[in-house]
């Protein structure tokens, strides 16, 4: 599949290009969900390319907030179409944790994929984790820390998802400062993400959707 | 007075003392030397309250340095002062203090929001940075810098007491570059975006800033008479931001605020947390056998020591994860790794970034005692 020039100006991080060429399509009457596809098309490209060392997390976070700002015109179309959404994600940072910056990355940066985030904001309560999941039924749940002092309260997070009977339900990812994979392990969760866009693949990999 | 081993307090600081400048200047010492740091498990360990640890200057100094050299035979604490008004201070940020916005005994956390907004950096130009910040303390940090000054006042009496003690204050003073500031200031995000679309206007703020902060930073190290101190990098880690914008708006500040800290005799204590491998290369341009790059476990310390073993005193960097999860079996086994590869010459062993608060007491142990034999 050849890149369109919007998915290029999007995954090049051209702002004014990527807003102008939006504008563009509205005027000339495309479809709000084609254009908007074309800007998830140039966020796959600004994946890529953090993938691959060539952008770093200033350009995930730039590139995030060109999409916002040259999808806000769609916003209106899109609320009358029928969801193109892969999936959801309830994400927050645990209790006893106040630090929002890694939660806020992933948050953007799974959003513009097309990933539907229900952020819970900062320290989280263990039974407000259950009572998103109830209400959202999302396909995958996402806990975020950075200090070591709230491990246990991650374990325990996924421990009230465990006891509500709905942990098999989800997909659990957790991420921040002091995470790795023995920490994955000890609190019992299904996934570590070092990056953001470590969330991203793995988002996508857990809900069936190709990487392109 | 004199200590089990015979020699009086001023002998083994002197012995520590020559033991970390030979690691600094690259050679090897008869051992490798350990220099534990963070202020929250020693609270924790010693029962005190972490409000208490915060607030008052003469519990943090008491505490700090009793837990550490507990533990056995240490060269030194890297930074035995602490206030929690120095993490304003510096990151131009709020703090959600313990005993006031927190339970007593809970940690510290930063309270990031956009305190900062995008004329400030206009304002900086025009104002000077240093009636500018001490504006910003005074209005939008209120307190904080009463508090700093109150506790800065106490900082000699506790480097007497570790000297008097026999262990070296090793790195008890904090600078850092314009980038840290602003970063915390304008709340991550924002900052990363304004260097994308006000990249001019950061960077003449941070041209007004950087003579000010080294200046500054010349006082202190002759005030205080300073053996070293943390030059902190936190959000400025290669990890977070494009490499032409590292090359532009960090790492010419750190190449300043560093050789100034070396004209004045201190040692930069580079306080690198998270992962700065990709530019671990440059900083071979800066002076050679004069500073200690301290690594947190993110960035990789075995490749570090290829790169720049021939030209930069490495220290570190047992992860936080491993204190407060692992085993003594683990950190010990660790910390050998580190000695014999990363050492044992040119090398300190040390906590990546802070002991955390819940690390376990036989596990800081193990690390202090991995350097004996």
């Amino acid at each position: 599949m050849s890149t369109s020039p919007l998915a290029q100006a999007m995954g090049d991080l051209d702002e004014s290009g990527a807003c102008a060429l939006v504008a563009e399509k509205l005027a000339a009457g495309e479809a709000t969900f084609s254009i908007l596809e074309e800007l998830q098309a140039g966020m796959s490209l600004v994946g890529e390319r953090f993938e691959s060392g060539e952008y770093y997390l200033s350009e995930l976070i730039y590139a995030a907030d060109i999409f916002k700002k040259a999808g806000d015109p769609l916003q209106e179309g899109l609320k009358s179409a029928s969801s193109n959404k892969l999936g959801t994600i309830v994400l927050g940072t645990v209790k006893n944790d106040i630090h929002d910056f890694g939660k806020d990355i992933v948050a953007t940066v799974l959003s513009s994929n097309g990933i539907e985030v229900v952020d819970l904001g900062v320290n989280v309560e263990h039974e407000a984790f259950v009572a998103a999941i109830r209400e959202h039924k999302p396909e995958l749940v996402g806990m975020s820390c950075l200090l070591t002092t709230a491990f246990d309260d991650m374990k325990d997070a996924i421990q009230a998802i465990e006891e509500a009977g709905l942990r098999d339900d989800v997909k659990i990812f957790i991420g921040g400062g002091p995470v790795d994979q023995v920490c994955a392990d000890y609190v019992g969760a299904d996934f570590y993400g070092r990056t953001a866009q470590d969330g991203v693949i793995a988002a996508k990999r857990y809900l069936g959707v190709s990487q392109k | 007075m004199s200590t089990d081993t015979g020699k009086s307090p001023e002998q083994l600081y002197q012995e520590r003392l020559q033991r970390l400048r030979t690691a600094v200047a690259l050679g090897t010492p008869d051992r490798v030397p350990v220099l534990p740091n963070g202020p929250a498990w020693p609270a924790r360990a010693l029962g005190v309250k972490m409000s208490e640890l915060a607030t008052n200057a003469e519990v943090s100094g008491r505490t700090i340095i009793d837990a550490y050299t507990g533990l056995g035979e240490i060269d030194g604490i890297q930074s035995p002062a602490y206030h929690v008004s120095t993490l304003s201070i510096q990151w131009l940020s709020r703090v959600k203090v313990p005993g006031k916005d927190l339970p007593e005994d809970e940690l510290w956390q930063v309270d990031e929001a956009e305190l900062m907004i995008p004329d400030d950096y206009d304002a900086i130009v025009a104002l000077g940075f240093g009636p500018w910040v001490e504006r910003y303390y005074a209005e939008r940090l209120p307190g904080s810098r009463e508090a700093f000054n109150a506790w800065a006042a106490t900082i000699p009496s506790v480097l007497r007491e570790c000297r008097d003690r026999g262990i070296v204050p090793f790195s008890p003073a904090v600078g850092t570059i314009p980038y840290e500031y602003f970063c915390g200031g304008r709340s991550m995000k924002e900052f990363l975006l304004d260097l994308y679309r006000r990249a001019d206007k950061v960077q003449a703020a941070m041209d007004a800033a950087l003579p000010v902060l080294i200046e500054s930073m010349r006082g202190v190290i002759r005030g205080l008479g300073l053996v070293g101190l943390w030059l902190g990098g936190w959000r400025s880690a290669s990890e977070f931001i494009a490499p032409r914008l590292w090359e532009r708006f960090v790492f010419p500040y750190f190449k300043g605020m560093v050789e100034a800290a070396v004209e004045e005799g201190a040692i930069p204590v580079l306080h690198f947390d998270a992962n700065w491998d990709r530019d671990i290369e440059r900083l071979r341009d800066l002076p050679k056998g004069k500073c200690v790059l301290s690594l947190d476990g993110k960035t990789d310390i075995f490749r570090a020591k290829k790169i720049l073993g021939d030209h930069m005193c490495l220290m570190g960097d047992v992860p936080p994860r491993m204190f407060s999860l692992g085993t003594p079996g683990e950190v010990t086994e660790y910390c050998k790794r580190l000695i014999s590869e990363v050492g044992p010459g040119g090398f300190i062993l040390s906590s990546g970034c802070d002991v955390p608060i819940d690390a376990k007491y036989e596990n800081v142990k193990a690390m202090v005692e991995s350097v004996a034999g």
